[in-house]
């Protein structure tokens, strides 16, 4: 290993050409892979396998037989109230009502960050940054005493309003990332043509960015979708819960069959981890490049 | 008068001024005040409730002055609380923001199956909180967890499973493993992209020299991303700190204390004793650590910056 290799070019093809160096790295990468993936494979296998094998005891490490009866269970009311499908499209409303708001205070954030930079811009930057840092539950006292006295407890529209106003700075910087990318040529040009500012936003930047807008609007959509402690305090009727506040009702209950647990968590996560996995690059520039830089 | 001056210094100006550009700002309003009323006023409401007896905005209120802050600094659960969160804290960054950089140095490798590995260690951080709960109740259950037959091969003289997030002294480090396996992808992804940025030319020039793999660990990975680990650093700080729905339902805070971080203590002082004037003090304090941080954040963004600029 410390031999002084003077010639790079032999010392690659050593490398290259033995493979059986390179089995510890391969060890610790599986290790990490299999850390990393055993509660999530746990999860699949105790859901689908039928639930005596998951009882016994030592549990099979592959499933002996498969049955997904738990899935169907759980969409339908039969013996409790815990109604999956009702509080699934609980979710969809809220994390829409929580995507529409959010896509427009978005794009017009992003575009005010993006062009030439104005006085304030490091302020309102700041104020983005603090907003996004803030943890929901310092917040929630306050937040819950005025809609609480207004009236407005059990309204899914709150809420989402309530989400996008902790989602939005991230999305922002997403937004902003995307459109710094768009070469100041193409911006100008159409300025020159005769295009307004707000023309070539609508015209020229959002067709460009429209992967970009779809990277916000999974963030704005799985941020309400996962979101707990909002839904769960400022909604208390049981038809109203969105997916998680119902999950996590479930959860604290008793009663309920470990597989049919298990399997509504797997209907609950498969979406997020679907889209959050497709436009992961975006997220992590955003945060890396965007909010990290300022 | 300003006006008449700024027009005359315009006016002898060779170059036609720039318009006052108002458009920035008439795009950055909407968002101000979106974020003005659901933050900035119940910031307000919140330090403004720690001098009442009640929560402003909720009902009549009566100034009682700092009796809520003596109150909580006489207040073992809230120093307790303290000692929890930074406890927390500290070792979730470590551990995850450690996993991360780990994990980022094997992806950052050729080999074949780079794009499933890196996929798979992407997954926790895209799973959702409550299933995350839910799976490791299950996996740490003490009669039927699967956790059980690994402790038993490891330690065969144990006589009876542990309680896991029951066991006073094993809530702790547990509830920090299941967050930091869910954290560390997200660090990953930020200290892989950090080390995709240094030139190829850097490692064959340092191999010319005959550097070997820790030389170049030490020398050319480690100081051209530690501005971005120190940054992660800081991020994992706040996002530890806000942990909320991960410990709250998978220990409540418990057994007795041990896991009661700074928020979940606020959330229950408030919900559960309904003492929610009270609960707004401790709220107080930590906004005020919560904007600490924040500062050093942004101290340590333009340290960064100004390293990439220079």
């Amino acid at each position: 290993m410390t031999t002084l290799v003077s010639n790079p070019v032999p010392r690659r093809n050593n490398r290259t050409f033995r493979p059986l160096r390179r089995i510890p790295f391969y060890i610790m990468v599986l290790l990490f892979c299999i850390v990393t993936a055993f509660p999530v494979y746990w999860m699949v296998v105790s859901a689908v396998q039928p639930v005596k094998y998951s009882l016994s005891y030592p549990p099979p490490l592959f499933p002996r037989a498969i049955e997904l009866t738990p899935f169907n269970d759980i969409f339908k009311a039969t013996d409790n109230p815990d109604r999956v499908d009702i509080w699934i499209g609980n979710s969809i409303i809220l994390a829409s009502i929580t995507t529409i708001i959010c896509l427009v205070l978005t794009i017009v954030g992003a575009y005010s960050l993006s062009g030439r930079r104005w006085r304030g811009q490091a302020q309102f930057g700041f104020v983005l940054l603090m907003t996004q840092m803030l943890p929901e539950a310092l917040i929630l006292i306050p937040l819950y005493a005025t809609v609480d006295h207004l009236k407005l407890k059990n309204n899914l529209i709150v809420v989402g309003m309530v989400d996008t106003a902790f989602v939005l700075p991230i999305c922002i910087w997403i937004l902003k990332n995307v459109f710094d990318t768009i070469p100041k040529e193409i911006r100008d040009a159409a300025l020159v043509d005769g295009c307004n500012r707000i023309g070539v936003l609508r015209r020229i930047m959002l067709p460009i960015s429209a992967p970009g807008l779809v990277a916000v609007a999974v963030v704005a959509f799985f941020y309400s979708w996962n979101e707990f402690l909002f839904a769960a305090s400022l909604i208390g009727d049981k038809k109203l819960y969105p997916a998680s506040v119902g999950l996590a009702s479930m959860i604290s209950m008793i009663n309920v069959p470990i597989d049919r647990l298990l399997a509504a968590g797997l209907v609950f996560s498969i979406f997020p981890v679907i889209f959050y996995l497709f436009v992961q690059r975006y997220i992590v520039t955003g945060l890396s490049a965007g909010a990290i830089k300022g | 008068m300003a006006v008449q001056t700024r027009a005359a210094v315009e006016a002898n100006r060779p170059v036609a001024p720039p318009r006052r550009d108002f458009l920035p700002y008439m795009l950055a309003l909407p968002i101000i005040l979106y974020e003005g009323f659901f933050i900035l006023i119940p910031i307000l409401q919140q330090f403004g409730s720690s001098f009442t007896s009640d929560v402003i905005g909720m009902g009549p209120v009566k100034w009682i002055g700092m009796d809520n802050f003596n109150r909580m600094f006489g207040d073992s659960k809230f120093w307790n609380a303290l000692r929890v969160t930074l406890t927390f804290m500290g070792f979730t960054v470590i551990v995850a923001v450690g996993l991360g950089l780990i994990a980022a140095l094997l992806m950052n490798q050729r080999f074949r199956g780079r794009s499933i590995a890196r996929t798979i260690m992407t997954i926790p951080w895209a799973f959702p909180d409550i299933p995350t709960v839910l799976v490791f109740f299950w996996i740490l259950n003490p009669s039927f967890g699967i956790i059980n037959v690994v402790a038993r091969a490891l330690l065969p003289w144990l006589e009876q499973n542990p309680k896991w997030l029951l066991d006073i002294n094993l809530a702790m480090p547990i509830v920090v493993s299941i967050a930091s396996w869910k954290a560390f992808p997200f660090y990953a992804l930020v200290t892989l992209a950090a080390m995709q940025g240094i030139p190829a030319e850097l490692y064959e020039a340092a191999r010319t020299d005959g550097a070997n793999r820790w030389h170049l660990f030490r020398y050319i990975t480690l100081p051209d991303i530690l501005p971005t680990l120190m940054l992660l650093g800081v991020l994992a700080c706040i996002f530890s700190f806000r942990q909320f729905a991960l410990i709250f339902l998978s220990t409540g805070g418990g057994p007795g204390r041990v896991t009661e971080t700074l928020v979940i203590q606020v959330y229950k002082t408030a919900f559960n004793s309904f003492d929610f004037s009270y609960g707004a003090t401790i709220g107080v304090a930590g906004f005020i650590a919560v904007f600490a941080i924040t500062l050093v954040f942004v101290y340590l963004q333009r340290v960064r910056a100004a390293d990439e600029e220079g």
